[in-house]
This record gives C-alpha cells, sequence and structure tokens, in this order.
C-alpha cells in the first residue's frame, strides 16, 4: 500500500480573502526567521512571520483591489506588488516601516503576473503586460526605464500575455522572456532584439501559467484544460513539447519547479496540490486539504534544504504550508500516491 | 578549719602522719594523711610535694601483695597532691609515671591490665591524667624521648586495653581522655603549651611505634557494641583522627628525608624501636590505614546517634586537611563519607558536610589534584555498577545513603562531570541504574479506572492552585520514601547543570526510543536534565564554567519536545473505551508524516509502539497513562526553564496538551491542566484563558489538522470546545473556518460520530448565544438593543419590523467602516479580525436571502441544517442533544427571520415527529424546544398551532 500523503504542516489563517500570489523569503541569517508573503483579493499583502505562524504586518496599498503578484526584491526590506488597481507597488518595509516609496501604473488590466529577473547587483528588469492587450513592456529597476515593448506581429494574435518567466542562461547574459498566451501557446522572446524566437502551441485554451528550469532548459506550463505540458528548448532556441501529462480534472492556477529542480508543485481548481518528479513528470503526491480552488504555489529558498517548504494559497482564504520531499537523503524513491481523485 | 599557709608550719602538721604512714601502712592512715592535706595551703604544699609523695610512693612500691584498697586510697591521695600542685622535676616525673603504670599491670606483667576492681583502674587512670597535667613546663616533653618509648608504651597498650575491655563506660571514656592527653592533644580548659615544629615532629616520631596499635584497638572500640554509648565512640573517633594527625600530617612527612637521624650508638636497642617515617613506612601505614578508615566509616556513617556522625565529618575534615598527601587511598572513603552525609537527617551534620564539601571544592583539591579526581570518578563507577543491586537489596534508608552519595560525588566533582561521562561505560552503566531505580509500579488499577467527569472547567481555576514542580505523586518499585526520588532529581539536574547537554540528551533520547521499558523513566531524566542544565532548582557546590546559552536549550528542547508529541508517543492507549480507536491509530502510524519524515517514521513504525497492542492490559495501559503525565510534566518543566522564550514553541506544544486537558483519565487531565497553569505561569500569561485566546489561532490549525483524521476528531472536538468555553466574541473569524471543518467532518460521519461532535456544536451555539445575544461586553450594541426589546416583550409575540433590522444593519457597518478608515495601519491580526464580520462586497452567505447574515447567524443556520437531519438519529443521547442544539440555534437565529423561518419550517416535522412517538424524555425535550420555536418564531405557520393530529 502507497502511503497516504500527509497533511499541511500548518494553516496559515487570517487573510479573510481569497490568496492569490505568495512569496516567500528566507535569505536572512539566523536571528531572521524565515517570512511569507501573500496577497490576496481584498487589496492586503500579508507578511507572515513563519517562526511564530502569525502575520507581522499587513500592507494596505492597491486601494481594496486584488494583489496578484509579489516578490521581495533587495533582501526582505523592498517588495515589489502588482495589483488589479492597475499598480505596481515598491514597498520599504526597513526598520518596521511600511510604506509605498514607487509605484509603476500599468495600463494593463488582466490578470498576468510580472516577473522579476536580477540581472546584476542592485539591477534588475520586470517583465509586466503592456499597454495594448497582447503587448509585454520590460522595465529596467529601479530605473524604471522601459528596455523594450514585446509585441507580435499583427498576424500571430495570440492574443494577451497570460503569464510571464524572465530568464537568462548565464549570469550576465542575455536574458529571454517566456510567456504564455490567451491562445494557450508559449512564445520565447529575445529581449535584446524584441524578436520571437520560437513559438509553440502546446495548449487549446489559455495558458493560466508557466515556469522554466534554466538548467535543464525545459519548462512546465498549465492551463484551464486538464493538460499539464512540458516542453524544451533545443540549441536551436525552439521550443518543443517534451511530455504532457493528462489530469483527470481541468484547471492549473499556478506551477512552481523548486529551486534544487527536484520537483514540481501545480495548483488546481479542483482545490488540489499536485506533486510531480521534475525529471520525468512522474505525479509523486496529490496534497488535499483546501476546499476551493487552489491560486498559487510558491516553494521556499531556504538555505537548509530540509527547512523548504512548500506554501499554496487558495480561495478559501487559507494559506497550507508543506513540508514535503525535503530530507536530503532525498531520492525520490517512493510514489506517494497513485490514487485516482474522484 | 585552720589553714596552714607557711612550709614550716605545714611540715609540722603533715611530718608525723607522714612518718606513721611510712611506718604502718593503712588505709587509715592514708585517710589521715589525706585529712591533713586539706588543711595546707597549695603553696606550702608545693614546697613539701616530694616529702608527702615519698611515704605514698614507698607504699606502692614495697614489695609483696597489697590490698586493693590501700593502693586505692594511696593513689586517691597522690591524685590530689598532684591535682593541687606541679612536678618540676624531670625524674620525680618519669617514676610517678611508670609507679601509677605498674599499679594496673598484673604481678606476671605480661598481660595487662591486672584483674583489679573498676574503682582501682578509674581511680589509677584519673591519676595519670592528673600527672600529666601536672607536669610543669617543658618536663612533660621529657617523657617523649627515645629513651622513654617503653614507658610510653607501656602506658599506651594499658589504656587501650582499658578503652577496649572494659565494660564500663566510665572507665572507657577515662582511659581514652587519658590517652588524649598522653599524646598531647587534650582538649581541656587548661593551658597547654603549644609545640613547635620541630617538637611536634619529634613526637610525631615517637607515636609513629604506637599507631598500629592505637590505631587498631581504637577501630575496635569505634565499631564496637552501639550499646557503649556514643560518647565512647565518639572520642574513640576524636582520638583516631587526632593520632593519625599527629603521625601522618603531611606537613610533617615532608621534611623528613631518607638518611635522618642515624641511631646513634650508645641507644641503639632502644632507637631500633623509634619508627623511621620514610616513604615506604608511610605508604604501608597508609595501606593498613585505608582498611581501617574504610571500617570506621562504613560503621560511623550510619550510627543512629548524630553526635557520632558529627565525629566522623570532622574526621574527614581533618584527614582532608591534613593528610591528604598520606592517605590519599583512603580519600575516597572519606569523600564517600561526608558526601553520603550531605543529606543527613541532622541539620548540624549537614551544614557541617556542607561547609567541608565547599572548603574541600574551593581548595580545588578535587579539581587539581588528578588523584581526587580518579579516586571520585572510580567511586562513581563502582557506585553506578552496584546501584541496580543495591536497589534492589537495601532498604529506604540505605538507598538513600548510596544516593546521596552518588550525588555528592557528582556535586564534587562538578565540571570534571562531564570529562567523566564523555566515558562511554560510565555512562552507560550510570543511566541504566537511573533507569532501573526510576521504575515506575504500573500495578494501580485505580490509575485507569479514575474517569474525569464533567466539562472541563478546571482550566478556569485560579493560578494559585496549581504549585510548579510537584507534578502528579509517583509511585516506584524500588521507593518509597519521596526523599528518595528527590534525591535522584538532583542527580540529573547536577548532571544536566555539569555535563554535556547534547551528549546526554542525546544518549537519554536514544533510550527513550529503545524500549518501552525504559521510556518513562527516560522521560523523567530527561525533564530532569534539562531544569538542571537551565541552573534551576540545583544546589551545587561550585559554578560551571560555561552556562547552555538559551538557543541551545530551545533547540534540545523543541527536539525534544517533537518527540514527545510525536503520534507514537503521544496517542497512547489509556483505556478500554477508546479501543474502537486504537485500531486507526495503528493506521495512523503508518501515515506519520510519510513524506516529511520518511527516513525517521520508518524506525518508529518498526520500533514496537505500545499503543499499537491490540490487547491492551490494565497493566500497560497504566505505562501508557504514566508516560503521558511524565511527557506534560516535562512540557511544564520546558516552559519554565524557557519562560517566554517558550511562546514561540507554543505552535506546536498547546494544541496537544490542551487536547490532554480533555482527557477521559483523570490523571492525564489533571496533569494536563497542571501543565497548562505552568505554560501559562512561564510565558507570562495572567490566565489560562488568556493563553488560550492569545494563541487560538494555533489552535484552530491543530484542531483543523487533526479533524481530518478519523481518529483524531474527538479530541479535535474536544480542543475547540475548551476554546469556545474560554474564549469571546473575538474568537468568531478564526472559528468559523474551523467550523466549517466541523461541520464539513460531522456530514461524513453521521453515523457513528454524530455524538462526538453535537457536543461541539452545543458548545458553539451556546457560545454564540452568549456572545451574540446574551451580550456581555459593549461590542454588539445592536444586538443588546434588540435583546432589551426581547426582554421586555416577553411573553408576547415580538414583531420587530424587518426594516427596522435591515436600516440597523446598515447603520452598524457604515460605522464600522468608519472605525476602519480611522485605524491608521491595521497591524495586528486581531484589528484586522474584529473588523471582519459583515463586510457587503466579499460576502457570498448573502445569495439567499435578500439581507446578508452574519457570520454568527450564517453559523447557527449551518448548525441547524445539520440537526435537522440528526433529529431522527437512533441513539437517544444524540436526539436529546440535538434539541438542546437546535433551541439555541433557534435563539441565535431570531433576528433573522428571513433565514429562520423556512428553518424552522424544514424541522417542523422531524419535530412533530419526536412529540408523538418517543421516549418520554424526548417528548419533554422536544416540548421545550417547541416553546423556544413559539417564543421566537414570529410569525408561525399554521401548522404550527396544531402540531399533532
Amino acid at each position: 500500500m502507497a502511503l497516504p500523503p500527509p497533511d499541511p504542516q500548518f494553516v496559515l489563517r487570517g487573510t479573510s480573502a481569497e490568496v492569490h500570489t505568495l512569496h516567500f523569503y528566507c535569505g536572512g541569517q539566523e536571528p531572521d526567521y524565515p517570512i511569507l508573503f501573500s496577497g490576496s483579493s481584498n487589496g492586503l499583502i500579508h507578511v507572515w512571520n513563519l517562526k511564530t505562524r502569525r502575520v507581522d504586518t499587513i500592507l494596505d496599498g492597491h486601494g481594496g483591489k486584488s494583489v496578484y503578484w509579489v516578490e521581495a526584491i533587495y533582501g526582505r526590506d523592498r517588495l515589489l506588488s502588482q495589483g488589479r488597481n492597475q499598480k505596481i507597488c515598491l514597498w520599504d518595509l526597513a526598520e518596521g516601516r511600511n510604506t509605498v516609496t514607487d509605484s509603476v501604473f500599468t495600463e494593463n488590466v488582466g490578470f498576468c503576473k510580472c516577473s522579476l529577473l536580477k540581472v546584476a547587483q542592485g539591477h534588475w528588469l520586470m517583465a509586466m503586460p503592456g499597454k495594448d492587450l497582447d503587448e509585454v513592456q520590460v522595465l529596467e529597476l529601479p530605473s524604471k526605464t522601459s528596455v523594450c515593448t514585446l509585441k507580435p506581429e499583427a498576424d500571430a494574435k495570440p492574443g494577451m500575455p497570460m503569464s510571464l518567466k524572465l530568464w537568462q542562461p548565464d549570469f550576465g547574459s542575455c536574458p529571454f522572456l517566456l510567456a504564455g498566451y490567451e491562445d494557450g501557446s508559449v512564445i520565447l522572446w529575445n529581449l535584446s532584439g524584441g524578436k520571437i524566437l520560437s513559438r509553440l502551441a502546446c495548449h487549446q485554451e489559455p495558458v493560466m501559467s508557466l515556469d522554466f528550469d534554466s538548467e535543464k532548459t525545459k519548462g512546465v506550463s498549465g492551463s484551464s484544460e486538464e493538460v499539464l505540458t512540458v516542453w524544451s528548448l533545443d540549441e536551436q532556441q525552439n521550443l518543443k513539447v517534451q511530455k504532457t501529462h493528462k489530469l483527470v480534472n481541468a484547471g492549473i492556477a499556478d506551477v512552481a519547479i523548486r529551486q534544487d529542480k527536484k520537483i514540481l508543485a501545480t495548483a488546481g481548481w479542483d482545490h488540489r496540490i499536485r506533486i510531480f518528479g521534475w525529471k520525468k513528470l512522474k505525479p509523486l503526491a496529490i496534497l488535499d486539504y483546501h476546499t476551493a480552488t487552489v491560486h498559487c504555489v510558491s516553494f521556499s529558498d531556504h538555505s537548509r534544504p530540509s527547512e523548504r517548504l512548500l506554501a499554496a494559497g487558495s480561495k478559501d482564504h487559507r494559506i497550507s504550508i508543506w513540508s514535503i520531499y525535503n530530507q536530503t537523503s532525498g531520492a525520490l524513491h517512493c510514489p506517494l500516491e497513485t490514487r485516482k481523485p474522484d | 578549719m585552720a589553714v596552714f599557709d607557711t612550709p614550716q608550719e605545714a611540715f609540722g602538721i603533715l611530718r608525723p602522719v607522714c612518718v606513721q604512714l611510712t611506718k604502718v601502712q593503712t588505709t587509715e592512715n592514708v585517710e589521715r594523711l589525706q585529712a591533713q592535706l586539706q588543711t595546707v595551703s597549695d603553696s606550702a604544699l608545693q614546697e613539701l610535694q616530694e616529702y608527702v609523695l615519698f611515704p605514698l610512693r614507698f607504699a606502692l612500691k614495697t614489695p609483696g601483695p597489697k590490698r586493693e584498697s590501700l593502693v586505692q586510697s594511696v593513689v586517691q591521695c597522690i591524685t590530689s597532691i598532684l591535682s593541687t600542685t606541679c612536678v618540676k622535676k624531670q625524674d620525680l616525673l618519669q617514676e610517678l609515671f611508670s609507679e601509677l603504670c605498674l599499679c594496673l599491670s598484673s604481678p606476671s606483667g605480661l598481660q595487662p591490665p591486672a584483674p583489679l576492681s573498676e574503682e582501682l583502674k578509674l581511680t589509677v587512670i584519673q591519676a595519670l591524667h592528673v600527672l600529666m597535667h601536672s607536669a610543669y613546663g617543658d618536663i612533660i616533653l621529657t617523657l617523649y624521648q627515645p629513651s622513654t618509648l617503653p614507658h610510653l608504651g607501656f602506658a599506651v597498650s594499658l589504656l587501650l586495653a582499658l578503652a577496649e575491655q572494659e565494660k564500663a563506660k566510665q572507665i572507657k571514656l577515662a582511659a581514652l581522655k587519658c590517652l588524649q592527653v598522653l599524646i598531647l592533644q587534650c582538649d581541656c580548659q587548661e593551658h597547654h603549651r603549644p609545640l613547635d615544629t620541630v617538637e611536634t615532629r619529634q613526637c610525631g616520631n615517637l607515636f609513629a611505634s604506637f599507631l598500629p596499635g592505637i590505631s587498631i584497638a581504637l577501630s575496635r572500640v569505634i565499631t564496637g557494641d552501639i550499646k557503649q554509648g556514643h560518647m565512647v565512640t565518639v572520642s574513640a573517633i576524636r582520638l583516631f583522627y587526632q593520632t593519625v594527625c599527629l603521625v601522618m600530617a603531611d606537613e610533617q612527612l615532608a621534611t623528613i628525608t631518607q638518611d635522618e637521624e642515624k641511631p646513634s650508638g650508645e641507644q641503639s636497642r632502644l632507637s631500633e624501636l623509634v619508627v623511621h617515617r620514610g616513604p615506604d613506612w608511610v605508604k604501608s601505614t597508609a595501606d593498613k590505614l585505608s582498611l581501617l578508615i574504610h571500617k570506621i566509616v562504613e560503621f560511623a556513617s550510619l550510627h543512629p546517634h548524630w553526635k557520632v556522625r558529627m565525629e566522623l565529618v570532622e574526621l574527614v575534615h581533618l584527614l582532608m586537611l591534613k593528610c591528604s598527601q598520606s592517605l590519599v587511598e583512603s580519600v575516597g572513603h572519606l569523600l564517600k563519607a561526608v558526601v553520603g552525609l550531605v543529606n543527613d537527617e541532622s541539620n548540624e551534620v549537614q551544614s557541617k558536610c556542607h561547609e567541608i564539601l565547599r572548603s574541600i571544592a574551593e581548595l580545588r583539591t578535587v579539581a587539581e589534584n588528578r588523584d581526587l579526581a580518579d579516586v571520585l570518578s572510580e567511586n562513581l563507577h563502582s557506585l553506578a555498577t552496584a546501584l541496580p543491586r543495591l536497589m534492589n537489596s537495601q532498604d529506604d534508608q540505605g538507598k538513600f545513603s548510596t544516593l546521596s552519595l552518588l550525588l555528592g560525588s557528582l556535586k564534587l566533582l562538578g565540571p570534571k562531570v562531564s570529562i567523566v561521562l564523555n566515558s562511554a561505560a560510565h555512562l552507560q552503566r550510570l543511566s541504566k541504574a537511573l533507569m532501573q531505580v526510576l521504575e515506575l509500579d504500573v500495578a494501580d488499577v485505580k490509575i485507569v479506572e479514575e474517569r474525569r467527569w464533567g466539562p472541563e472547567d478546571s482550566l478556569g481555576e485560579p493560578l494559585g492552585s496549581l504549585q510548579h514542580g510537584k507534578g502528579q505523586k509517583k509511585y516506584f518499585r524500588f521507593f518509597i520514601d519521596e526523599r528518595i526520588f528527590l534525591l535522584i532529581q538532583q542527580v540529573c539536574r547536577v548532571l544536566g547543570y555539569y555535563g554535556n547537554l547534547y551528549l546526554l540528551v542525546d544518549h537519554f533520547m536514544g533510550l527513550y526510543n529503545e524500549s518501552v521499558v525504559y521510556r518513562k523513566q527516560a522521560a523523567m531524566v530527561l525533564n530532569e536534565l534539562i531544569t538542571g542544565a537551565a541552573g534551576l532548582g540545583v544546589d551545587v557546590l561550585h559554578e560551571r564554567e560555561t552556562a547552555v546559552s538559551t538557543e541551545d536549550l530551545k533547540g534540545t528542547i523543541t527536539s525534544i519536545l517533537e518527540e514527545y508529541t510525536d503520534q507514537a508517543n503521544w496517542y497512547l492507549t489509556t483505556s478500554i473505551d477508546t479501543e474502537g480507536t486504537s485500531d486507526e491509530l495503528t493506521v495512523k502510524h503508518s501515515r506519520v508524516r510519510a513524506i516529511s519524515r520518511g527516513a525517521h517514521s520508518s524506525s518508529l513504525i518498526s520500533s514496537s509502539s505500545p499503543s499499537s497492542d491490540p490487547n491492551p492490559t490494565i497493566r500497560s495501559m497504566n505505562s501508557n497513562i504514566w508516560q503521558i503525565c511524565i511527557q506534560l510534566e516535562g512540557v511544564g518543566c520546558f516552559a519554565y526553564v524557557l519562560g517566554k522564550e517558550f511562546r514561540l514553541l507554543l505552535v506546536s506544544v498547546l494544541y496537544p496538551v490542551l487536547e490532554k486537558a480533555g482527557d477521559s483519565t483523570l490523571l492525564i487531565s489533571q496533569t494536563a491542566t497542571g501543565t497548562m497553569v505552568d505554560v501559562c505561569r512561564a510565558c507570562g500569561y495572567d490566565s489560562v484563558q488568556n493563553l488560550i485566546n492569545s494563541n487560538s489561532d494555533y489552535l484552530v490549525n491543530g484542531i483543523s489538522l487533526n479533524l481530518r483524521r478519523v481518529a483524531h476528531q474527538p479530541h479535535a472536538s474536544r480542543v475547540l470546545e475548551a476554546m469556545l468555553r474560554h474564549s469571546d466574541a473575538s474568537l468568531l473569524p478564526l472559528v468559523e473556518d474551523v467550523i466549517r471543518d466541523v461541520l464539513s467532518a460531522l456530514d461524513q460521519f453521521y453515523d457513528d460520530r454524530a455524538s462526538s461532535f453535537l457536543g461541539v456544536l452545543s458548545t458553539l451555539v451556546a457560545a454564540l448565544v452568549q456572545w451574540f445575544v446574551v451580550v456581555k461586553g459593549k461590542e454588539h450594541p445592536q444586538e443588546q438593543n434588540l435583546e432589551q426589546q426581547r426582554k421586555q416583550g416577553k411573553g408576547s409575540v415580538i414583531t420587530p419590523m424587518v426594516q427596522e433590522v435591515e436600516q440597523f444593519f446598515l447603520d452598524y457597518i457604515k460605522q464600522k467602516q468608519i472605525a476602519e478608515g480611522n485605524l491608521p495601519a491595521m497591524e495586528e491580526e486581531e484589528e484586522e479580525v474584529q473588523a471582519l464580520p459583515p463586510e457587503p462586497e466579499m460576502d457570498d452567505s448573502g445569495a439567499e436571502g435578500e439581507t446578508p447574515l452574519p457570520a454568527h447567524a450564517q453559523i447557527a443556520k449551518d448548525v441547524m441544517e445539520r440537526c435537522i437531519h440528526l433529529l431522527s438519529d437512533k441513539s437517544l443521547r444524540v436526539r436529546l442533544k440535538v434539541l438542546d442544539v437546535l433551541e439555541f440555534c433557534v435563539i441565535v437565529l431570531h433576528l433573522h427571520e428571513n433565514h429562520l423561518l423556512p428553518m424552522a419550517h424544514r424541522a417542523w416535522p422531524a419535530l412533530v415527529t419526536r412529540l408523538i412517538n418517543d421516549d418520554p424524555l424526548v417528548v419533554l425535550r422536544a416540548f421545550k424546544a417547541e416553546e423556544g420555536y413559539e417564543t421566537f418564531a414570529v410569525t408561525k405557520p399554521p401548522q404550527y398551532q396544531q402540531p399533532a393530529p
């Protein structure tokens, strides 16, 4: 008998709204505790102290409109958040402050989350949906100057960008952008030329989320249909479907590859979190806790592998924290769950 | 009576008597002399001393057999003369000395003492005593020359024989006293000239010859019949150590060189008798003394009279002080004695021991003198080895002293404990010994039998009612005396204080996991180790070098707690009632952290867990109960150790403890309640209620997770009940979430678990009524108003206008929002939480009714829904309970008739059935519920008026 899946290590309550996005920050040294940022549909960003499992601070800066992307920048003292009030805010959290020091107005009203990439010390690139519906804009931070605007040719018609992922093969080299579009295709953009390098139509429905492993140069995308697709990028910068996995229930709201590239987590509309082995997309576990759609999953980047956690935020207002597959001995030899969800 | 002051006058008086005595030696003549002596002044007598003594000495010296009475009166007379005069001549002293001694020797000369009357013996001894005191200044020292050695030797052996063989206590005491004078250690008030170093050494040399004789004889006296009286033993011990100190003093021995004092020709025969105290001699003597000391220590430390034990302590003190080098062999025994007496019943002995131990410790002799440390660790090892056997065979008193000894050794070792325990053999033996000693008696059926009744209101008890550190009284297999447990507790704490905490915790954790047999004991030891490591409740002789840091302590405690609250160690079968769930529990074991602890759990599953035992015996259940209690006490201990730092650990600990507070076994629930109080105090909360309230988020988390596991649902619902009982309306938003979990869990298990959930539901709705309807605080003025309205109109049907209600709510929301707006930043969760209840834009519950329901009403509605189904449950108890819940629901919902009425309507048929054909009890209850209906249902549907056909 396969072992039954575990329970969450703990559950964070108190957002009192749907949780749309999660971001861990564990970089601090010992006296600093790991923190988790969560953004919810009531426009609040909660800063969770993972040691006490309580909210440290609540940030309110999106006028009650959903926050659907948060990411720490400059250690734990600066935070970027993107909300449905068409603003991307930069928060100053140092020394107990919680003020918005800067913000960018996005003209896009979609749901597409931004993507951030550190290109040099103190310099970041941020991809965000642009003014036109099908346009992606890349800004340089902290100067906020536009690096390029990526707009598909008129006849391509991929629809709106739904999910973005900036990456670069090596630190310092030219960055690329992977964007999932409304029509189900994933496009690889070269930022320096603003050109499409490759386009892969891998879903019938909009690409809800994607994540990319720049080491193995392969990525994964989920859409509102019941298929999870893994695609790879060959030397000629061509995207190719490598494998698809059929799910029982449709709808993947979020996918996340763990930093060590061993496992993959998906957030399902069927209330379940699924864990796969990243190498062969082998189903490992189905984590069943939430009572509503899971909106987001995120892995922590704790320096000690045994303390790396998985967090999932859901429509049921809860954030579940899981401690899974994080023992160092951790060969993923035992498939935990093969039971079919009903 | 006339007193003759001048020698001439005195001479005139005394002369005839003396002449008479010289001629005819009779008792009468001696008495006459004695009488005349009274009339002579001391100074005159001093002049005539020799003259007066002459006839008396002559009487003693006359050859041939003498009558005892004569000898006695003569000696008495001599005594009285000597007591008022002093001997100024060396010859006189020596002669008198030997003449007196001769009085007691048997005619054959070989077998002293002669079979004489006790009076005579006593008189002679006293005479000798007086003689020694009357010797003038340096004269006394002339007695201590190699040439007088035979005389001295004779006297010593005579006195020893008397001390040893006589029956009369008086003689024994006198002989010992006299010996004491003889070795120049008299402790009387009279002035004795202190000896200088050279003289002391001389005497030492001289007495070295007698040491074997004296020490052996004295040890026989000391270990003799207890009936001889404690005084004899005390003075014998005193004499023993004084002699030993005189001869074996390190100070003296250090000055003696190999080739000193070559015997000079003319005295060679006598000089042979003098011992040369070279290293070889010292070594062999010390060996022999060590045996005697061992014997004395063994005997005296168990002597019933405290003065004897006190004297023993004194012995140790002096020998340690003066002879610790020469008697290094015996140091072990000596320490053993003093260490063993540290916890003596007599306070004097105790404080003296403490004083001595402290002085030893301060001297650092133990820490720096390698020999001493070795001796101690050797002692420790042999003691640990013997401990299990001793625990089996000794009586409580014996065990007490054995353990005192163990404790004392550890204390003396001090910081070296950690070095000693680095040796695996030592640690192994010591820990095994502790495991055995601490074995609990688990035969008591009552422990398993005693149940907790009624709700756990004990949590609300005032803080003062339970004291920290008490714990439950435990019953051990090998001892009864509470003091023994306290000793063991101290032993563990001292270990924790000095030892390497990681090593020890690791070792005992190993034992904890090794076998069920050790588990309880190991947990007990762990609890005390931590307490000791934090330096709490330990009594030590010297400070440790480095204290354990709080961080380390916290880390250690966290890992211990993790182990304690692990499924396999926390959920044990403690009663047969739960047998139904125990198989589920067994299944649970296999899912223990299936993924996260893959490597770890395998070992747990394989270890024989007691709860997986399909047929628990009383014994095993009792054992399990104790294990849980000890672990609970551990939580209390750890909280005490960490203080406010423990707050962080509440995340994982509070839920399990609260769960146990509701356990049906009395002992467990009592202990858990005690633990809650301890935790509460340690973390600085002013009441248990406050503790629960401030940490309700942790509890909610635990409840929600445990509800997912069938076997733990009853616990979870118990915790929730406790929470609800101890909290207020501010808890609702958090609880709301969990209640949804409860309801969905109930939905899955209508058949078999309804009753356990109904408990929570009834507590819940009762709490809702209390929080939102019968308002206490000012948080819900709107409800209060309505409540008053309801009270005023009691009996009549109330008709609140729907619009009124609506308007009220709209106002309320508005005000609430204003209040929110005024808040600068919602930093605390609580504020955020309070802001919650009716937020129209996100409320999805308002879909069916036109007015959105506040959270509490929605909950009541959901609960009522379940009640409808449960009204026809087959268990009578469930049906009764449901009716209770139903009534409360109606009360909560009465303000929201748009929702109440449809629900009431749906519940009606089931209720009617209850009224018509059910157990009378239910009918009664149903009738009451129906009354509630009538009170609160605003517009009754027509069929309400005719419930039964």
